[in-house]
């Protein structure tokens, strides 16, 4: 329903606010990663949902980046090996969470009195682990995970679709046509690699150009540092919505993990005021819409809604 | 007890004694085990290891489960990648823990007055365990692995115990390595229900290649009892020289471990005493097991 504001900005090339990192958020408020913080801590994960809303977001994303039943496979052989060495309730425990996760947003925006006017982006993630284009698998595959992820999020009931983080055009272009079965708007971030490019090396201009003419309402850059998503801006800005977020600190991934893991170190490099005013280039060029990646916090967001009045 | 005197124990077919669990049993005391806790927790390591050392075990390994430069590197799409957003020193990490570990290891044998535990480095596949769909080219992996073991060597481990192997050929390669090395190398595979590893070879096909390449004890790991079992029962046959089992007990819910009462400790002897009579003599615990587990075990057998 209040997607309807977004579609109404966009339109008129008002600036529209993200929110900042969540998984990092989690960590840095000393809750431990596993199952997303969710069933440990669901206060905190509500607080960080009405910390971003109060600092000004105008959408505000679930907590369900990578919260996947392939994530969960992904540590097994295969879904057998699961069933065997796995606890009972594995296969649905990541479904279970994602509603519990789109709850806690929606508890936040009630909270602070914002359920209709903020809509909520249902967030999904590459298959794979965020920064390996090489082991994205193949399209059938892609298409049946994120099918799946589309349909647990519209049966959770989000307002549109936010695919986050993608990093080759195969995913993403699997990825639209889940979502093109459902009746949802759909936005869709890519990630850059150094030269501004994808990750993987493949055009960005050709991935963007081919998310818009597959449905996409916004395209987007994240998950990349500043000077990667600076560098990769012009191969998305072409006068329709577009976005861009980054990361701030450096990854300090664990060994014993082979999915996505959000620490991020020496954060403190980049000030709030320091990313806003980053964020202020960005808007100069083009980009309509703005928020942070990990590491990013809710004064990160407070500063940017600052400079944007 | 010097690793020559331990050999010709095992040798002669006593029993030795591993340790159980160590990343689940920091798990159980309460803290995650996402990055090993060996800088943040050092005290929480010395004590599980000096715990298995009163339990009775002749071996205790290091807190170094997939601690690789390998394992820090595949969070990033190339090197470049990792420069430009990975944490400083990330590299460096895995080589620095390595030696922590083995340290925290050594300090624990060292506060006994019968100092004679020896150190085994806890050395896995460079991918994950359980996939062994992703295993690595094996004719690009001799100079990681040399590089890896080096380390543990350096800072002072007795055994390289390759563990939670999915195929015979990267343990083909890190026995190579071990043996340029010159540190004595076990080797732990996964088995399966079927008695087959989890990359799908059978005990024969291991047998073979484990014949061909030596290691002082081949083991069998990581997996419910009745797999370590299936596997066992059909290696058992096929292999004259030592042979040891540590097996999981709970659920692996990742990341973490679900502990359960399907095999208490009790229970766990009395597997143990079966895979005994099947053969094994090298016996301790993996996931899930705790001091209590090998207790039991060193109170029976010796």
């Amino acid at each position: 329903m209040s997607y309807r504001i977004i579609k109404e900005k966009l339109a008129a090339k008002e600036s529209i606010l993200l929110d900042g990192g969540i998984g990092t958020e989690v960590l840095r408020r000393g809750i431990r990663w596993r199952q997303h913080g969710i069933e440990d801590a669901p206060d905190v994960i509500r607080n960080i949902h009405v910390d971003y809303l109060e600092a000004g977001v105008d959408v505000l994303t679930t907590h369900t980046f990578n919260l996947t039943k392939r994530n969960f496979i992904n540590f097994f052989r295969d879904a057998e090996h699961m069933s065997l060495i796995g606890p009972v309730g594995l296969p649905t425990k990541a479904m279970e969470l994602c509603h519990t996760a789109v709850s806690l947003a929606k508890e936040a925006l009630a909270q602070t009195g914002k359920a209709e006017t903020i809509p909520l982006a249902g967030s999904i993630g590459p298959v794979m682990h965020l920064f390996r284009p090489d082991l994205s698998p193949s399209k059938d595959d892609c298409l049946t995970h994120h099918s799946e992820c589309v349909e647990i999020l519209s049966d959770c009931g989000v307002d549109f679709i936010f695919f986050e983080g993608m990093n080759n055009i195969r995913e993403a272009q699997a990825a639209l046509q889940a979502a093109a079965g459902f009746d949802f708007p759909v936005w869709m971030s890519f990630v850059p690699g150094m030269d501004g490019n994808l990750l993987n090396g493949e055009s960005l201009s050709d991935a963007a150009d081919l998310a818009r003419g597959n449905g996409a309402e916004a395209v987007l850059v994240s998950a990349g540092n500043i000077p990667m998503i600076k560098k990769s801006l012009p191969n998305i800005i072409n006068g329709s919505p577009c976005g861009a977020k980054a990361i701030i600190g450096r990854y300090s991934p664990p060994s014993w993990k082979p999915d996505f893991y959000p620490r991020f170190e020496d954060t403190d490099e980049v000030s709030p005021e320091k990313y806003a005013k980053e964020v202020n280039n960005w808007m100069d060029q083009g980009v309509q819409i703005v928020g942070g990646s990990s590491g990013t916090t809710p004064e990160h967001i407070r500063a940017v809604r600052g400079i944007m009045g | 007890m010097s690793y020559k005197e331990l050999k010709s124990r095992i040798d002669a077919q006593q029993v030795a004694f591993l340790d159980g669990g160590i990343g689940t049993e920091i798990l159980r005391r309460g803290y995650t085990w996402a990055s090993h806790q060996l800088k943040s927790e050092p005290e929480l390591n010395l004590e599980i290891h000096q715990d298995y050392i009163n339990a009775g075990a002749d071996v205790i390994t290091t807190n170094t489960f997939q601690l690789s430069k390998r394992s820090f590197r595949n969070h990033f799409a190339n090197n470049e990648h990792l420069e430009a957003i990975g944490a400083r020193g990330l590299l460096n990490r895995a080589g620095k823990l390595i030696h922590e570990s083995v340290a925290l290891a050594d300090k624990a044998r060292r506060s006994f007055d019968h100092n004679d535990t020896l150190i085994a480095a806890s050395i896995t596949t460079l991918e994950w365990c359980f996939r062994p769909d992703r295993s690595p080219d094996v004719e690009k992996i001799y100079d990681e692995y040399l590089e890896e073991l080096t380390d543990y060597a350096d800072a002072g481990a007795d055994i390289f115990l390759f563990e939670t192997f999915n195929s015979t050929p990267e343990a083909e390669v890190a026995i190579k390595a071990a043996k340029e090395i010159n540190i004595p190398a076990w080797v732990a595979f996964v088995p399966y229900k079927d008695g087959r590893l989890l990359g799908g070879q059978s005990m024969a096909d291991v047998a073979d290649a484990m014949a061909r390449n030596e290691p002082d004890v081949l083991l069998l790991n990581c997996a419910p009892p009745d797999h370590i079992t299936a596997g066992l029962e059909q290696l058992a046959p096929l292999w004259n020289k030592p042979l040891g089992v540590y097996a999981h007990v709970g659920k692996f819910n990742p990341p973490e471990w679900q502990f359960t009462d399907e095999y208490n400790a009790d229970q766990h002897l009395q597997e143990c005493k079966h895979w005994h009579d099947l053969g094994a003599t090298v016996i301790g615990g993996c996931c899930g097991t705790t001091p209590d587990y090998i207790k039991k075990l060193t109170q029976f057998f010796s």
